[in-house]
């Protein structure tokens, strides 16, 4: 179902970006450097409401033609973002929220690497195949 | 309508459209100076009422958007102005007849229209027009503004005539049906007479009333109207229609809510903010003197009732946009209301919105767009992103707009705007284009979309043809995107920079470009990467030493302490720390650079140097190959300074495919140094040694610029000729010169290294050019003491060494070894190599020009290291008595070590020995006088200890011996391979072997006795004659040579007879009488003091007699040493006085 995911850090540069092979991966990295836009004024507005209790999934962030852009922010203002393709409709919001889970958990285990430098790309091969399985699962 | 207006906002609907258009052949800038003064009467105050008119002025209108005037009537031409230059009353009439043609084109629509003429003078000029107005010259029209105002004000009076005949023709029954122009055919054959249709027909009129209200400054009926029109075209579904008056009322709110406007400062209309900010002001009156009633609080409960809130108006917009949307003719009035919606929602800062409304505005298909309409349509969506604060959303469009400036379906790509277009897009990818940016530890950005962008900036500066510029961005990108690069890009990178710079090279100059954007140059500090400098002292024979003593030396130190565990200076920056070596003016420096290629290929610099500051520097630079992803690589660069003082090292330069940069230390991340700065001494002359002998391997442990190896034979001498010579560029002014000899286990006799430097020092100055020669004699004299394992050798030939009572004067005591014996010593020969190593190190001081002057000076050093092989060995020195005390006999045992047949003489003797031999030599010596050696001065007395004073004052003596001695010895036959060197010869010294018992025995004794006979003096050889019955006087005398008054001594004369044959005969009481006593008394002798005392003896018979002199006092031995009371035996022959007489 995901053809793209994307890790973005607080200072919004990408930590992890992979996406399907098929398609050029430069599009996808266009697609989800302006949903930043978006992520950015979700977390402003919401931020103001209430700080504390602002939900980590930030739904949809926009609709393109052929795809369908997702995001999740942290409490430490990382950014997850998935790309759906606007042609499975079959999805539900609550399975995109699960990925987001999913791909929260991994996130952590990452961070919790002793020998990962907060801040640098993603290197980790268990997200690797994490993300891998949430790509393939989908087809 | 095809062609969407993307400036408009909601405000723009209470404008009346004014056309201002160029008649015939108008000079642009003169036609947009005109239009410039007239656009500036954008709002006008109508004269008797208190409302205001707005007036939206374009120099271009399509007439087809004309054709949608009834529908929002501010799309509606009302006004032309039209400019034209006229020179002559000729043309006059083809203007006239332009001018109408022109009005034809927006006849429909005109309320009114004016003539501008330019140029015209004389009758026709003069004629008064209300339509035209004559002007002699562009520049000389001051009135524009004023006809200006008069012309919307007649434009006014239409609109308000127009108002007040649509809003009171209430009768109904033959309103026409206003429509769009797509909607003329749908019509076609309807029945009019319907409720429906007449409803529709009121419903359109309303909402036309409105917008004239609204254009002629009646807000507050207008959105009465706008409601009404509402109702109506709500129950009809007339969809489009209720749109646009959906549309009105949202307009109108916002004109209401937001008096500044909706635009912004970035509008293309231009309304002077004076103007924006009072505009609330002014038409709040005129909204209230619509129903003639001066203002009252009523009528605001009434606007406040009819205006929508802040959050309608977008619900509102919302509802009419998805009305638009069904028509898909209606695509630019869609667009437009969701272009004036995002600018409503922008002011609202309600972003989220916005943006769904512009992701709808993408969507909407206006059919088939002219290629400039999409770059437009681009540009408006990536300027309403930015408003509403989306950067890379905004980023993102201004890029596609970027790329269709130059699609490949253009004849003519334009590539400056595509340029132009792609440089705003930098800020919304977070990219600038300085490379100090970048410095700051690893990049941390969307590398992809950033390369991407770089790339495209390259290929389009290329394609506006300037290289330079390209050169410049593919610098950058190089530099700034190389960790992102894959190999293969890498390569096709460098491949096209290198095309780039054929034709332009790259520099560091700071690139503007015409809109003012400064591009900073990129030096390319990771093509190598630098990571460690260090400047290298200068070698060891060119180092500047200052001379000690002078003021400014030494007190450097800000701490009080020699030394202190804690650091004082900061650890932080290593750069600024200055370096405890120096430069010299005039002298090539190195710097040394450690290196890495990062690139997959041969990286090859050119041009590479330093770039230093504080001191001119003359940079030799050097070209460089790396190999392919090369490890640590060091670089030496070097260069001259060229006057004095301190430099700094700040960086290099370098030139890699073309592009030179220069790299500063500052903006270098992870460079490690050792300090930048380093001080340059004054000029100084420089020396080159060579020696008269070859050039050895250096010697080790020390720093030497050159040195000699040389072999002797222990004791030979051989002479070293040293030539100087200045080739430098400074006088030479002082030449010193110092020897050190460098520790050796070896005990040295004697000056190993001697030289004269009088002759050179004479021919100084020395210039440039010129060389001066030394000579230095070098003296291997080492201990000729045979070793131990040498001395067990001999034992085994069974020959005893030790103590054999020895009367001839030089015997052979060592037979030829057996020859088994000799194979033996062959192999063992090898095991105890007797080749001693001396070293020892010539130390050239030498100054001149200005260094001399600041006190420094230079060094050249020599390292001599010879091998010393033995050539004699004295296995053993023994003394034995000689016949007089004043002389002993020095026993020798002198073995040859070496291969070859040796001789050694001494005085007047000379050994033949063969090799390996060991012989005894016996020299006799005359006793030495030990206490008259000068004696070392106070001062070194003071300062050695006791031992080391024993020390001295033995090497003294045994030098005294061995110069008295003179032992020499010759090798005859040298070695077969060396012909040319047949012989050699050398002296040995014994001054080693000489144990202090020999000393003992060979030293004078402190008493001198002398026993005179017959006046004259004897000593054992000596016999003294003298005449039986004679009485023969016997003096004995005495001397004092020690330092403390000896005696008093009482000595006893015993005459004694020798039978030679062991036997001694005492008893002669009655051969031999004595006059007077045969005992003496000697008082005591105070230093340097002498005594005597004399006796007589009478010999009775002849024959040879002896007198033994002997102490009484037993106690004499207490204090001085036993040789001191070692008396001449006397021999006396007496004879007959007849021969005598005979």
């Amino acid at each position: 179902m995901a053809v793209c995911v994307a890790v973005i850090a607080k200072e919004n540069y990408p930590l992890y970006i992979r996406s399907v092979p098929s398609q050029s991966e430069l599009k996808f990295h266009y697609t989800v450097h302006t949903s930043l836009d978006v992520v950015e004024e979700k977390i402003s507005t919401a931020g103001k409401a209430m700080a504390e209790q602002r939900e980590l999934y930030l739904g949809l962030l926009y609709p393109t033609e052929d795809y369908k852009v997702y995001g999740y922010v942290t409490n430490s203002k990382v950014k997850f973002v998935i790309v759906v393709d606007s042609s499975n409709t079959s999805l539900r919001d609550n399975e995109i929220r699960s990925m987001f889970r999913k791909l929260h958990n991994s996130f952590t285990d990452v961070m919790c690497n002793p020998f990962y430098n907060p801040g640098d790309p993603i290197q980790s091969r268990a997200f690797d195949s994490m993300v891998s399985a949430m790509m393939v699962q989908s087809s | 309508m095809s062609v969407p207006d993307y400036m408009q906002c909601a405000e723009d609907h209470q404008t009346v459209l004014v056309v201002v258009q160029p008649v015939g052949i108008v000079p642009e800038d003169q036609f947009f100076r005109i239009y410039k003064r007239i656009s500036s009467v954008n709002q006008v105050n109508v004269r008797d009422t208190q409302r205001a008119l707005f007036i939206r002025y374009r120099h271009h209108y399509p007439p087809e958007n004309n054709e949608w005037g009834d529908f929002q009537t501010h799309r509606k031409v009302v006004g032309l102005i039209s400019v034209t230059s006229c020179s002559s009353a000729k043309e006059w009439p083809q203007t006239a007849e332009r001018f109408h043609g022109q009005k034809e084109l927006f006849g429909s629509t005109l309320y009114d229209s004016r003539l501008l003429v330019f140029g015209l003078q004389g009758d026709i000029a003069e004629q008064q027009r209300t339509d035209v107005a004559f002007y002699p010259s562009y520049d000389n029209c001051p009135d524009v503004e004023k006809r200006v105002e008069d012309f919307v004000e007649s434009i006014f009076i239409v609109l308000e005539s127009k108002r007040l005949d649509r809003a009171t023709d209430k009768s109904g029954d033959k309103i026409p049906l206003l429509c769009v122009p797509f909607e003329k055919k749908d019509f076609v054959g309807l029945d009019t007479d319907s409720r429906h249709y007449k409803k529709r027909c009121q419903g359109r009129m309303r909402k036309h009333v409105g917008d004239l209200c609204l254009q002629a400054g009646m807000l507050q009926d207008a959105l009465v109207h706008y409601h009404m029109a509402v109702e109506l075209l709500r129950s009809v579904n007339d969809f489009l229609w209720l749109g646009a008056a959906l549309e009105g009322l949202c307009s109108a709110s916002v004109i209401f809510h937001y008096p500044g406007g909706t635009a912004g400062k970035s509008g293309a209309r231009k309304p002077s903010i004076s103007a924006a900010t009072d505009t609330g002001k002014r038409h709040r009156p005129g909204a209230l003197t619509t129903s003639g009633i001066s203002a009252d609080t009523s009528s605001e409960i009434g606007r406040a009732k009819n205006c929508l809130s802040q959050e309608d108006i977008i619900e509102k917009y919302k509802e009419a946009i998805s009305y638009y949307g069904k028509y898909k003719n209606a695509g630019v009035i869609e667009l437009e209301a969701c272009v004036k919606a995002v600018r409503v929602l922008a002011i609202q800062k309600r972003a989220m919105e916005a943006s769904e409304f512009l992701q709808n505005a993408v969507y909407i298909n206006l059919g088939q767009l002219s290629e400039e309409e999409k770059i437009q349509r681009y540009s408006v969506l990536s300027e309403l992103y930015e408003l509403i604060g989306f950067h890379r959303k905004s980023a993102f469009f201004k890029r596609v707009a970027a790329m269709q400036c130059v699609a490949p379906t253009i004849p003519d790509p334009g590539w400056k705007a595509c340029y132009r277009l792609l440089l705003e897009t930098l800020p919304g990818y977070s990219l600038s284009l300085d490379p100090k940016d970048f410095s700051k530890g690893t990049h941390r950005g969307w590398a992809a979309v950033q390369m991407r962008l770089l790339h495209e900036l390259v290929y389009a500066s290329r394609r506006m043809g300037n290289p330079g510029l390209s050169v410049r961005h593919l610098s950058f990108l190089l530099q700034t995107m190389l960790d992102f690069l894959s190999d293969q890009e890498k390569k096709e990178v460098t491949q096209s920079l290198e095309n780039y710079t054929s034709k332009c090279p790259g520099g560091m100059n700071i690139i503007t470009l015409p809109d003012g954007l400064k591009l900073p140059p990129v030096p390319f500090t990771k093509l190598p990467i630098v990571k460690s400098v260090s400047l290298l002292n200068l070698p060891a024979s060119l180092r500047p030493h200052k001379v000690k003593g002078l003021p400014g030396q030494g007190v450097t130190s800000a701490s009080p302490f020699i030394y202190s565990p804690i650091t004082l200076h900061s650890r932080g920056d290593d750069r600024t720390k200055k370096i405890d070596f120096q430069w010299v003016q005039g002298d090539v420096c190195e710097v040394q650079l450690m290196v890495y290629n990062p690139m997959p290929f041969e990286l090859r610099v050119e041009n590479m140097g330093l770039l230093m500051s504080g001191v001119e520097f003359e940079s030799l630079p050097a070209a460089l190959s790396l190999p392919a992803e090369s490890g640590l690589y060091p670089v030496t660069l070097v260069g001259v300074p060229r006057t004095a003082g301190n430099i700094t090292v700040n960086g290099y330069h370098t030139s890699v495919f073309g592009v030179s940069s220069d790299c500063l230390l500052d903006s270098l991340v992870g460079v490690k140094s050792s300090g930048c700065t380093v001080e340059v001494v004054p000029s100084l002359p420089r020396l080159q040694l060579s020696t008269s002998l070859p050039r050895s391997a250096r010697l080790c442990g020390e720093d030497l610029s050159s040195s000699v190896c040389l072999q002797l034979f222990n004791g030979e001498t051989q002479q070293l000729v040293i030539t100087l010579e200045n080739i430098g560029s400074e006088t030479l002014n002082t030449l010193e010169m110092s020897s050190k000899t460098l520790t050796t286990k070896e005990k040295l006799f004697g000056d190993f290294l001697s030289w004269d430097l009088q002759d050179a020092l004479s021919r100084l100055p020395l210039k440039p050019g010129q060389a001066v020669t030394v000579p230095v004699d070098i003296h291997a004299k080492l201990d000729f003491s045979g070793q131990e394992n040498l001395l067990q050798d001999l034992n085994d030939d069974g020959i005893s060494v030790t103590g054999l009572p020895i009367s001839s004067p030089l015997r052979q005591v060592l037979k030829p070894r057996p020859e088994n014996k000799q194979v033996n010593a062959d192999t063992s020969k090898s095991e105890y190599n007797h080749v001693k190593t001396l070293e020892a190190v010539l130390n050239f001081r030498y100054s001149g020009g200005l260094g001399q002057v600041e006190g420094y000076y230079r060094e050249i050093s020599l390292g001599v290291k010879v091998d010393v092989e033995p050539s004699v060995f004295f296995t053993r020195v023994s003394t034995l008595p000689a016949s007089s005390t004043r002389q002993c006999h020095l026993l020798l045992d002198v073995f040859n070590p070496t291969e070859h047949e040796l001789t050694l003489t001494a005085r007047n003797q000379q050994l033949i020995l063969h090799s390996s031999e060991c012989q005894r030599m016996a020299i006799q010596v005359d006793k030495f006088d030990f206490e008259s050696l000068p004696m070392p001065s106070h001062d070194v007395l003071r300062q050695s200890s006791l031992y080391q004073q024993e020390e001295e004052r033995q090497q003294a003596h045994g030098g005294q011996i061995n110069s008295t001695l003179d032992l020499r010895w010759n090798i005859i036959s040298f070695s077969c391979q060396l012909l040319s060197s047949l012989c050699s010869s050398g002296e040995a010294s014994v001054e080693g072997v000489l144990t202090q018992l020999v000393l003992e025995h060979m030293q004078l004794a402190p008493l001198q006795w002398d026993v005179l006979v017959n006046g004259k003096a004897c000593d054992s050889d000596v016999v003294a004659d003298c005449k039986v019955g004679d009485a023969v006087p016997l003096e004995v005398k005495l001397t004092n040579r020690s330092k403390s008054p000896v005696g008093p001594f009482s000595l006893t004369v015993v005459p004694f007879q020798d039978y030679q044959n062991g036997v001694q005969n005492s008893e002669l009481q009655d051969v031999v009488t004595f006059i007077g006593s045969n005992s003496f008394y000697i008082d005591s002798v105070s230093p340097a003091g002498n005594s005597t005392c004399v006796g007589a003896l009478l010999f009775l018979y002849t024959g040879d007699f002896y007198l033994s002199i002997k102490f009484q006092d037993d106690s004499v031995g207490r204090d001085l040493p036993p040789a001191s009371f070692c008396l001449p035996s006397v021999h006396v022959r007496a004879q007959e006085p007849v021969e005598v007489a005979a």
